[in-house]
């Protein structure tokens, strides 16, 4: 039986116990009613319909989960200890190659096959899968209706079906939280793992501290001595995500959220406000192409204009100034909800002093508001440099140790797209070296997003 | 005590001079904000209008209008007997190309694009009997041509560009093929059906992996978890994973998803986990704000005639915070759905001219698919990126215009 029907049959048997259960409890509850004992009916029908349904589903939906784990290779077993399988070759290659070919054909999923050795093997493959399937399919079914038996005679107005239902509601809802757990520790986990692999390779000092970066040439064989050190992608990233975006992001930013919050309208707050913060919903794909189709080119030719040498048509400052423009919602919606945050006796104290509004900003609103917008600056960077898209496609790949902004520099991002998606060796230096970069952008930005939250929220508690 | 301060003579020239230069100071603040929103938003208009100019004429396509004379030509089909096998079998590239030669010259090769012939095979599919007459089909041109049909082209084109105007032979016609065809090597018949089916599917396994998980969580830690380090570790995790830089989520679906469970390799399955990751945060984070401004009265009212802690939160709390839980969701699918870096990560960058079948099958995304294109040498190509940008943000703003929508009409105040 497949899997598909036997699913369909479980839901189905499902629906018919949930349905019976719940019209014989609906009857034992009219008769205890009937006799007069009101407090003996303690759930509605439906929690006894829905007791019922669970015991029926679950035990076989484990099990099945489990089956189709276990049964391919009972079905292998099974085949191996056929007469026809006693020619197989006993490498271990060619013999699993034989034998997937023989069960692709068994199920249908190919048509004829390539080593005729295969073609003894299908018809036991045949009969050994309809004989699990048939087996998994009986014991499946056998579990749901002794589950849903037991459920059954259960079913009694004094019951407390409810509580059970509830407890298992309760569970699925920790496990879901757990998943955040499990996501963060998976994330760790599996780069310290892939890291650990990669240090065993090649020194952690020369990894930080190096300043050449040639992970091509150590994987030619050159060997990994001083090809990985990360030290001018660090630079990269911080020259275009910290230095570049932010001296286009914070002015424009924080002069924005200035006078969208104390100078604009109402009517031109209430437009402009989400006109910026499309800024942000634009995909970051479609910055990289704009970075890269139109402004570099611009760039690089401006660059050539005013005699500057070694411009470059994938440039650090393309690359920084469109990752600025996108920043700019998270500074300007940061330092709005910090100077909304500064209590309006301040403001009304200053202006009544005879100072005007920009003095009351600049001298009063902003040096109040500063720790909120230090916060918002910080979220910024950390967005910033965990950036991919708009520097894999404007910024380059020469690993440069330069403060030309017309130079083509590379980033921590950029390098791990370069490094995973060529060829995928496992045990090479030159494919662990990303997840090694990528624990160092993690750790990274953890800690500025930690450090940047505390300094909002202290900030927060200062004045409410 | 001092001696008594002399009131200010507010009329003096120095208080004047003052007073005009603090004043032009305010102006100069005023402006310089103004200004600030003026360049971002000129910046956002310009982005636009780029993508938009070059894109609006990926959706059209330049068309040679190919008088075919089907019985002087060398084409060998019976018109009783016209099946995918005797198309197939009939050569038709090679009599398309020696057909055009003889209608438009000797460069008719240059002029037609290589995927010409199957224009000729659909209209001999559609009705067999044009192959004894003398038929005018249209098809498209070579991407050169196109390009200087449409703006400026290299001058060889252009040259015959004019040629191709004055015998009217040249027309403009919207370009169904993009919308419909999937990936390929030419230009002129490429289109973002396969990827959009494949953004399809991966959104819908995000939604039903990232919604459920998501709602569950919130409900959990906002209605039953009583506060302990074990729910702190918990929100720390969600708030931490909100703010996880997008490549990284990439880095476990390949490490976890693909090295160790041997999940297929570039499919919309693997993108889709990985991205409902990403947006399980979003989603649980937007749910707890709207489980939170849910009144506390409506739950003692519920409690107060009986009902059960979970009928509470599954009859009361959760239909009242549902509008707020499902625009937190589709703003975060809409994050998902421009989601590059990650998808990179697992593959999903193959060059797949089919479109998927099932969750399964090799699969690229829009945002990926633009990704790709954008690397082609092809000038063909340029305008197809950005019509393709063009789609992907119409429906970008279509998901967050719902967004919006909703939050305006079941805003309630309480």
């Amino acid at each position: 039986m497949t899997g598909p029907a036997i699913l369909l049959l479980l839901a189905g048997l499902g629906a018919i116990a949930w349905v019976s259960a719940r019209a014989r409890a609906l009857r034992l509850a009219g008769v205890a009613r009937a006799s007069g004992r009101r407090d003996a009916v303690h759930s509605l029908p439906g929690y006894h319909g829905w007791y019922v349904a669970l015991w029926t589903l679950i035990p076989a939906g484990i099990f099945l989960a489990v089956w189709a784990n276990v049964s391919p290779g009972l079905v292998t077993q099974s085949v191996l200890a056929d007469p026809a399988a006693q020619s197989l070759p006993m490498d271990g290659f060619s013999r699993s190659a034989i034998l997937g070919e023989a069960r692709a054909i068994a199920t249908g999923a190919q048509a004829g096959a390539f080593n005729p050795a295969a073609n003894a093997l299908v018809e036991p493959y045949r009969s050994a899968l309809s004989h699990y399937g048939i087996a998994g399919a009986v014991l499946a079914l056998v579990l749901a209706f002794a589950g849903g038996a037991y459920a059954f005679t259960r079913v009694r107005p004094d019951f407390r079906a409810r509580t059970r239902v509830e407890r298992l509601v309760m569970a699925t809802l920790l496990i879901a939280s757990l998943l955040a757990i499990i996501t963060t520790l998976g994330i760790v986990a599996s780069l310290l793992w892939e890291s650990f692999r990669f240090f065993s390779m090649v020194n952690p000092i020369d990894f930080l501290f190096g300043t050449k970066w040639s992970p091509q040439s150590a994987a030619m064989g050159y060997g990994n001595e001083d090809a990985f050190g990360a030290v001018p992608l660090f630079w990269g990233t911080i020259f275009i995500g910290a230095i570049i975006a932010m001296i286009v992001a914070i002015p424009l930013g924080l002069m924005s959220a200035i006078y969208l919050t104390q100078y604009a309208s109402p009517t031109v707050r209430k437009w402009m406000k989400p006109t910026l913060e499309m800024l942000a919903g634009v995909p970051t794909v479609v910055y990289g192409y704009f970075a890269a189709l139109t402004i570099a080119p611009a760039l690089r030719d401006f660059a050539v204009m005013i005699g500057i040498h070694g411009a470059s048509s994938e440039s650090a400052l393309a690359a920084g100034l469109v990752m600025g423009v996108m920043i700019i919602p998270f500074v300007s919606s940061m330092a709005d909800d910090s100077i909304a945050a500064v209590p309006q006796s301040m403001r009304d104290g200053s202006l009544a002093m005879g100072a005007t509004t920009s003095e009351t900003i600049s001298r009063v609103l902003i040096p109040a508001a500063l720790p909120g917008v230090v916060g918002g600056v910080l979220l910024a960077v950390s967005r910033a440099i965990g950036e991919t898209m708009i520097v894999v496609m404007a910024a380059g790949l020469a690993a440069n140790l330069t403060l030309n902004p017309f130079a083509s520099v590379t980033t921590v991002t950029t390098q791990i797209v370069q490094l995973l998606t060529g060829d995928q060796e496992f045990d090479s230096a030159k494919t662990l070296a990303a997840f090694a970069l990528g624990l160092v952008l993690f750790i990274v930005t953890l800690l500025l997003n930690i450090v940047a939250l505390r300094v909002v929220k202290k900030y927060r508690e200062a004045y409410e | 005590m001092s001696a008594e301060r002399l009131p200010t003579d507010w009329k003096s020239d120095a208080m004047r001079k003052r007073i005009a230069r603090r004043y032009a100071a305010e102006r100069r603040f005023k402006l310089a904000g103004l200004l600030a929103v003026a360049l971002s938003a000129a910046f956002l208009a310009f982005l636009l209008f780029t993508m938009v100019g070059n894109g609006i004429r990926g959706f059209t396509r330049t068309e040679i209008a190919l008088k075919v004379d089907f019985p002087a030509s060398p084409l060998l089909l019976d018109p009783a007997n016209i099946t995918d096998e005797a198309l197939a079998n009939a050569n038709l590239p090679m009599v398309t190309s020696a057909v055009a030669q003889k209608v438009l010259g000797k460069d008719a090769d240059a002029m037609i694009s290589p995927s010409a012939w199957i224009a000729i095979r659909d209209a001999i599919k559609a009705d067999p009997n044009i192959l004894s007459r003398t038929e005018t089909i249209d098809i498209p041109a070579a991407t050169a041509i196109d390009l200087a049909a449409k703006s400026k082209g290299a001058p060889e084109a252009e040259a015959q560009v004019a040629r191709l105007r004055q015998a009217g032979l040249l027309a403009t016609g919207l370009n169904w093929g993009f919308l419909t065809a999937s990936d390929g090597t030419d230009p002129t018949q490429v289109g973002i059906w396969g990827a959009f089916k494949g953004s399809l599917l991966t959104m819908l396994v995000t939604l039903l992996l990232s919604f459920p998980i998501g709602v569950a969580t919130a409900l959990y830690l906002e209605e039953y978890a009583r506060k302990s380090w074990w729910t702190d570790i918990i929100e720390v995790s969600i708030n931490n994973l909100a703010a996880v830089p997008s490549i990284i989520f990439g880095l476990l679906g390949l490490s976890i998803f693909l090295n160790l469970l041997n999940l297929p390799r570039s499919a919309a399955l693997v993108g889709g986990m990985t991205l409902a990751l990403m947006t399980m945060p979003v989603i649980v984070i937007a749910g707890r704000n709207a489980i939170k401004s849910v009144p506390p009265s409506i739950r003692d009212a519920a409690l107060g005639i009986g009902a059960s802690p979970v009928q509470v939160v599954f009859q009361h709390v959760l239909p009242l915070a549902l509008p707020g839980i499902l625009t937190g969701t589709i703003i975060g699918m809409a994050r998902a759905l421009g989601e590059t870096a990650p998808l990179l990560m697992i593959g999903m960058r193959a060059f797949i001219a089919t479109p998927p079948g099932g969750v399964t099958d090799p699969a690229t995304v829009l945002p990926v698919q633009i990704f790709l294109w954008s690397d082609e040498v092809s000038k063909g190509f340029v305008e197809k990126t950005s019509a393709a940008i063009i789609v992907l943000l119409a429906f970008l703003l279509a998901m967050n215009g719902l967004a919006i929508y909703l939050r305006n009409k079941f805003e309630k105040r309480w």
